[in-house]
């Protein structure tokens, strides 16, 4: 019995490292590679070692594809590929493949950095782990072998963020990563065709969640970002490289050209150039706005927002930094915080998530005094704002991509357990389908039914449209052919065409029924009777009455016996053959009825 | 316990007591779990739980667990697990009915979280952590948990089975090894309550027509033998092993590869005398009722055996060479050259089987090339290899894939369609192939090899990943063809190669992949590193336009491409081999390099380029470059002036590196401080010229180290306090030197070093004369600094008390839709 199976090895009832195992009809895939930032030992990895007891990880997975990103999403990918050994092909969009070794990089610094970490990735690493990578196209159908391809679809989210689906044979499923079902000020919304997959796995961070508008959590953010450099304020960004960071500073760019602010706005991981580029690079994964304006103007390339040297911090007056790294947990960003961390003039915003244990968690969880190295004690007057500007699918979103797809099942996962639950039977009732949302390491299992393909051959085909019935989508037709089977593959054929092929020679195959008729006559006289009866019934066909007694109609042939046991009554042997099948049943019905009285 | 933390801990178990309140995420209570553990090893925890009532408080909550959330439940399960590993805890938890709640049938199995995999897995972790003493054992002999386990086996949750056969090989091991006083004995009576019971289940499973539980039951027997080496396993396999071996009677075999890996831990195993038990005779039993792709494994795993008998470890190697022994047989023409496996009579394989299906050839091939790859690495290496046949084998096996083989056979034909264009096949035939070159073979054999590869680097169906393959395969080809002992020059026949590849490598650096023009770099930088000395190998190079090219990538679109290109420019010009001819007449070309290496230093924005021109000039320095050396001041002080500008930490502590290069030629290695040469007289190393310490003012070294030190990035500070700590201990006997009395420049050094204490390493230390500067290196508390250094940056917040202060702050703070990500 084909089946899919699904195994999440994180990212099962939680907002963790994403990895996932799906196995279609034998072909074995992972989806995505996560890590999680809040461990600095192999808990942050997800444990590869169940992916399978027996044999090389090269030869049983088949591919791993990467839907975006973002480290918990492809934060391991070196270390899977360069350190546990997975030596075959990884996918993932273009963007993604030009961006992930920025991110990997940044973060293999900030780990080695931060704890001198040996046991980790190194650069040349993620270098010979990026050129295991095939970048796709969007909608392009990539075939991964003969029996495997996967296909992206544009998921919103971040730049270069894609929906995969996987097909093998007739089986399919439909993998999210993240996504984002409204657009936002530099990407579109998420979009996948109506590819009613056997499964669509579904990421569920906000799956109780009706959003609001990204535009108030953005006034918000400029209001806030304003009112601090008008007092003569600081305001500091920590962020990552790239992504959130783009985002902001368009949004600041366009704000101080609107206001004509002169305020000086920094960048300091040197990183933006790059990362600029490669919006620029990409521009069609961006949204319609951004690519329409791009004639008149890049977006991307930033009048306000200057170059960062280390001696800016100390300068007067106000300013806005963005810095690396985005939790506050080492580097630039947090030594420019704490030298501004004493004045309550000054701002720190935090536009994503900080685990426990960095320097961002702990102010955005309200503490305001620090204990640092050598037992100082650092207090934060300064104003400390959390702000999220994650783009994922809400609920509505969510059940607005299920009902696109029309997918047979769903699965969710990237979220918690006790929002699933809702999400769950909220799917369940609408789209009448099961809904599936196993922990990390638990098995679904979905058995499939499969469709297997069959070629009809144009000679009956048309002769279909000659009896002038043109196919329909949706009214489903009879079609009578042979179906042959050969090199493993199906062909339906009239029977002519199939004898032939074959060198097969035709048996004609005959039905017989016998009719009682109550009549004391002779049998010469019966048959008369009959004979008078249908050839007066049956105006439109051929009835003859031939030499040796019997009866024809076409090809249906009637002989008239005496009963055995009662000589009043006499046996109609009605015999036709396959094709006037109709015919045949018509007659036998027709005598059954028994012959009108004769004039005595 | 810091009592920093004994002060937090009522406040933090009061949280967790009360489901109200969420509680931060999994990873705050997986890491107080790492403290406590960490708590537990140096003190009692009997005695913690008596100062600390809040902590029985918290567990006792979880025996009415109707609100708690199942982490918090997870978490106490572990918690109480950790507590009772101490015998004396144990037993007080036992009064309390604590453990029989938690752990008993009444227990966690009762509630409605069961249900939920973490508090599975909570609860065997908790048990695992608990047995740990014979009181142990007796309370899961009483409580039934044993049962419990038992049935966990089969758990939906692969973590939850997984750590539940593993918790039964502990509480076997402990029980077995507290039990047997003496010899052990085969009277299942006589053992232990624990161990018979487990003991039983695991036959009687093996018993089962269920496939999964005879899984189970071989799981458990692996890992105990894999980690158990005492005598009682073999008693233990003495009573097992007809139960295992009537699974060999079924047909088919149940739970192969479970079977396959008891069999080979068992054979590892140092107790057992295999002759005597059979195993031998099973394993072979195995090899050959097993598909090609099952006994594939077990055939390599035989082979690493260190004892095993002579006609097995034959019989397995023959399993591994079957696939390659058919594609040889479909391949050749008879008479040909010797094949694989000749004149053996019983193939298991044959062709067809091989070509049944395409998924089922590639898989077969690659994982047999694996395999061989592998064996041969080992020391454990048959022998002798059939080196001859499997290079023949690999060279066909690349010809079927790219459609250069000339099949006699019509099988031959089938072959070729099906692994044409497979570039699975095709990675694992060059990494075979790469690995083949240690053994070599026949001339003729290896010019096949050298034409295979061209063939295959040449093509413009071969993907990036495939050439990057066949680069590393050739060089490692090139590297052992006709290796002497004495000589490393190439061949004849490899220069003859050279000539054919470098024009195709000039086509590879020209590829619009950005990963196929850095593999060609790689491959090049490697080549030079290897041969740039050899008259044959640079006169093939230099009359190809490879260095032109090589040169060009410096501005390549991609950084990665132009870090390599960094480095295969550098070594070129380390060997003379640089684009445009260089004679002593006409310096500019290379003093060109010099200066567009310097360019990328100060102008490129990514990283890589601007490390490997450190990387560069760091080896230029060392190996006395001629560029370098024509005027060495002016070099250092413009590589440090563009380094110290460098947003990337990993630039800056290269460009210490380089300082210190420089500094170790102008004053010697640094004095070793190993306790053996305390009793050995001084090595006498120079004071330095005092115009030398006019260089380091004037560089500015000094000002770069200085600033340095307080670099937001630690390995940055840590490597500056290292060269100033050489540069104290180089300059110690000039100290000597100065004149007593009023140093001129102390006014200054103290101004220095109040502004360095405020934190403005940003600001310029002005001009400091050599005085100036030995003072502030002896004002340093350099080593106090190298000791804060070595502790992670994060130190503070990773500790406890930070921790547990985390977690109370968050509390309220969380709200329904916290759940966020990057």
């Amino acid at each position: 019995m084909p089946e899919i199976r699904v195994t999440p090895l994180g990212a099962g009832q939680d907002v963790g490292r994403s990895c996932i195992l799906v196995s279609i009809s034998g072909k074995n895939v992972m989806l995505d590679c996560g890590m999680h930032m809040g461990y600095n030992d192999d808990r942050r990895f997800p444990d590869f070692s169940y992916i399978t007891q027996s044999g090389r990880l090269t030869d049983f997975l088949d591919c791993v594809i990467i839907s975006h990103f973002h480290l918990d999403h492809c934060g391991a990918l070196p270390y899977f590929s360069e350190m546990v050994g997975y030596d075959g092909p990884i996918y993932m969009t273009h963007p993604t493949q030009a961006i992930c070794p920025i991110l990997l990089e940044d973060y293999r610094k900030i780990a080695v950095d931060k704890k001198g970490e040996a046991n980790f990735f190194t650069s040349q690493m993620i270098k010979d782990c990026m050129k295991k990578v095939v970048a796709v196209h969007l909608h392009q159908t990539v075939q991964v072998d003969d029996e495997l391809e996967i296909k992206a679809y544009y998921a919103g989210h971040v730049l270069g963020a894609a929906m995969f689906q996987i097909k093998v044979g007739s089986e399919s499923v439909v993998y999210t990563g993240d996504y984002n079902m409204t657009p936002d000020r530099h990407l579109g919304a998420a979009w996948i065709d109506k590819c009613r997959p056997n499964l669509l796995i579904t990421e569920s961070t906000y799956a109780t969640t009706i959003r609001d508008s990204k535009r108030c959590r953005e006034r918000d953010f400029l209001k806030k970002v304003h009112e601090t450099v008008e007092r003569g304020g600081k305001v500091l960004i920590p962020v990552f490289a790239l992504g959130r960071a783009q985002e902001l500073c368009i949004l600041l760019e366009t704000f101080w050209e609107r206001m004509n602010l002169k305020v000086p706005i920094y960048f300091s991981t040197g990183l933006t150039e790059k990362a600029n580029h490669y919006y620029k690079l990409f521009i069609t994964w961006t949204n319609q706005k951004i690519r329409k304006t791009f004639v008149q103007r890049n977006m991307f390339e930033f009048k306000h927002i200057k170059a960062f040297d280390r001696t800016f911090a100390d300068n007067p007056g106000p300013m806005v930094v963005f810095a690396t790294p985005g939790m506050l947990h080492a580097g630039q960003s947090l030594q420019i915080f704490r030298k501004w961390a004493g004045n309550e003039k000054n701002m720190v915003i935090m536009p994503g998530y900080c685990v426990q244990g960095t320097v961002g968690h702990k102010i955005l969880s309200g503490q305001r005094k620090l204990e640092m190295e050598g037992r100082q004690v650092l207090e934060v007057k300064m104003q400390v704002e959390y702000m999220s500007f994650s783009a994922h699918a809400d609920a509505k979103g969510i059940m607005q991509l299920v009902g696109q797809a029309e997918p047979e099942s769903v699965l969710l996962v990237h979220g918690e357990a006790k929002k699933m639950e809702f999400l769950r039977q909220k799917i369940e009732q609408e789209f009448r389908v099961s809904c599936y949302m196993p922990a990390n390491g638990e098995t679904v299992t979905l058995p499939t039914s499969p469709s297997i393909p069959v070629g009809i051959s144009l000679g009956l085909l048309k002769r279909e449209m000659v009896q002038g019935l043109l196919p329909e989508a949706k009214k489903p037709r009879l079609l009578h052919g042979t179906l042959i089977m050969k090199d493993s593959s199906f062909r339906l054929v009239s029977s002519e065409q199939a004898l032939k092929e074959l060198g097969l020679a035709e048996h004609q195959l005959r039905f017989t029924c016998r009719v009682h008729l109550q009549d004391t006559r002779k049998e010469q006289e019966t048959a008369l009777r009959v004979y008078s009866h249908l050839k007066s019934t049956l105006k439109d066909h051929c009835v003859q009455h031939l030499p040796d007694g019997s009866v024809t109609v076409e090809s249906i042939l009637i002989q008239a016996a005496a009963h055995s046991e009662d000589p009043g009554t006499k046996v109609l042997l009605v015999s036709w053959t396959y094709q006037d099948e109709e015919l045949g049943s018509f007659l036998t019905a027709l005598l059954k009825n028994g012959l009108p009285q004769a004039p005595s | 316990m810091d009592p920093e933390c004994s002060r937090l801990l009522p406040a933090l178990c009061a949280v967790l007591a009360d489901p109200r309140q969420l509680v931060a995420d999994d990873t705050c209570l997986e890491k107080l779990l790492d403290w406590f553990k960490t708590v537990m090893e140096t003190e009692s925890s009997l005695q913690l739980l008596q100062d600390h009532p809040c902590l029985m408080e918290l567990l006792s909550h979880v025996l009415k667990p109707q609100d708690m959330s199942p982490r918090v439940l997870s978490f106490a399960l572990r918690l109480v697990g950790i507590f009772a590993a101490q015998e004396d805890c144990f037993q007080y938890l036992q009064q309390g009915e604590l453990l029989l709640g938690l752990f008993g049938e009444t227990g966690a199995l009762s509630w409605a979280a069961w249900s939920v995999p973490s508090v599975r897995s909570g609860w065997i972790q908790g048990l695992c952590s608990l047995v740990r003493h014979p009181s142990a054992l007796h309370f899961l002999a009483d409580s039934g948990a044993v049962d419990t386990i038992f049935s966990l086996q089969g758990d939906p949750s692969l973590f939850v089975a997984s750590a539940a056969s593993q918790l039964l090989v502990h509480i076997l091991a402990l029980a077995m090894q507290g039990g047997a006083s003496g010899s052990p004995t085969r009277e299942a009576a006589a053992w232990p309550v624990c161990a018979q019971k487990i003991v039983n289940h695991v036959e009687e499973s093996l018993h089962s027509k269920a496939t999964p539980q005879v899984t189970q039951a071989l799981n458990v027997l692996t890992t105990t033998f894999g980690r158990c080496h005492s005598p009682w396993t073999r008693v233990l396999w003495e009573r097992l092993s007809p139960s295992v071996a009537c699974l060999f009677e079924r047909d088919p075999i149940p739970a192969v590869h479970s079977l396959m890996d008891l069999l080979l831990s068992v054979a590892r195993s140092p107790v057992l005398n295999f002759s005597a038990c059979g195993l031998w005779e099973m394993l072979a039993q195995t090899l050959n009722r097993l598909s090609p792709t099952q006994a594939g494994p077990l055939a390599l795993g035989t082979l690493k055996l260190q004892h095993c008998p002579q006609e097995l470890r034959t019989r397995a190697f023959s399993v591994l060479l079957q696939p390659l022994a058919c594609i040889l047989k479909a391949t050749t023409q008879a008479p040909g050259p010797p094949g694989l496996l000749d004149g053996a009579a019983d193939s298991l394989l044959t062709v067809d089987t091989l070509l049944s299906s395409k998924s089922t050839c590639v898989g077969l091939l690659c994982q047999t090339l694996a395999h061989l790859e592998e064996l041969q690495m080992l020391p454990q290496c048959p022998s002798p290899w059939p080196q001859v046949p499997l290079l023949g084998a690999a060279v066909t096996i690349l010809r079927l894939c790219d459609g250069s083989a000339d099949p006699s056979s019509s099988v031959g034909g089938r072959l070729c369609g099906t692994l044409g264009g497979c570039v699975r096949v095709q990675r694992a035939a060059l990494d075979f192939l790469g690995t083949l070159s240690q053994g070599m073979g026949p001339l003729e054999l290896v010019l096949e090899v050298f034409a295979v590869l061209l063939k295959t680097l040449e093509s413009p169906e071969s993907s990036p990943m495939v050439l990057k393959k066949a680069f590393q395969a050739t060089l490692r080809w090139l590297q052992n063809s006709h290796k002497t002992p004495s000589c490393s020059d190439l061949s004849a026949d490899a220069l003859l190669f050279l000539g054919e590849l470098f024009p195709i490598l000039q086509k590879r650096l020209c590829s619009p992949c950005w990963e196929v023009r850095d593999s060609a770099l790689e491959f090049l930088t490697h080549l030079i590193r290897h041969w740039g000395g050899q008259a044959d190998f640079r006169e093939a190079l230099r009359s190809s336009e490879v260095p032109a090219f090589a040169h060009q990538l410096l501005q390549d679109p991609e950084s990665y491409v132009r870090a390599s290109a960094v480095g295969a420019a550098g070594q070129l010009s380390t060997r003379g081999l640089q684009a445009a001819p260089t004679s002593p007449e006409n310096p500019q070309a290379q003093q060109g390099l010099l200066m567009d290496l310097m360019h990328i230093l100060s102008t490129d924005s990514e990283g890589f380029p601007r490390r490997a021109v450190l990387r560069v000039f760091t080896e230029w320095l060392r190996d006395g470059h001629a560029d370098v050396v024509q005027d060495t001041e002016w070099f250092v002080a413009t590589v440090l002036q563009a380094v110290s500008r460098d947003l990337d930490w990993e630039v800056r502590v290269q460009g210490l590196e380089l300082a210190q290069v420089f500094l170790i030629q102008a004053m010697g290695q640094p004095s070793l401080r190993c306790p053996y040469t305390v009793g050995l007289p001084e090595a006498t190393s120079p004071s330095p010229h005092p115009e030398f310490l006019q260089t380091l003012c004037r560089l500015p070294l000094f000002e770069f180290a200085f600033c340095a030190l307080l670099d937001c990035d630690r390995p940055v500070a840590q490597k500056a306090c290292d060269l100033l700590l050489f540069l104290r201990d180089k300059t110690s006997s000039c100290s000597g030197t100065q004149e007593v009395g009023d140093n001129p420049s102390s006014a200054s050094v103290e101004a220095v070093l109040q502004r360095w204490r405020e934190g403005e390493q940003g600001q310029l230390l002005g001009d400091l004369d050599p005085e100036a500067m030995l003072a502030i290196l002896r004002s340093l508390d350099l080593e106090g600094l190298q000791d804060k250094l070595a502790k992670s940056s994060d130190h503070v917040e990773k500790s406890p008390q930070s921790l547990l202060q985390d977690m109370l702050a968050t509390v309220g703070i969380l709200e329904e839709n916290e759940a966020d990500c990057y």
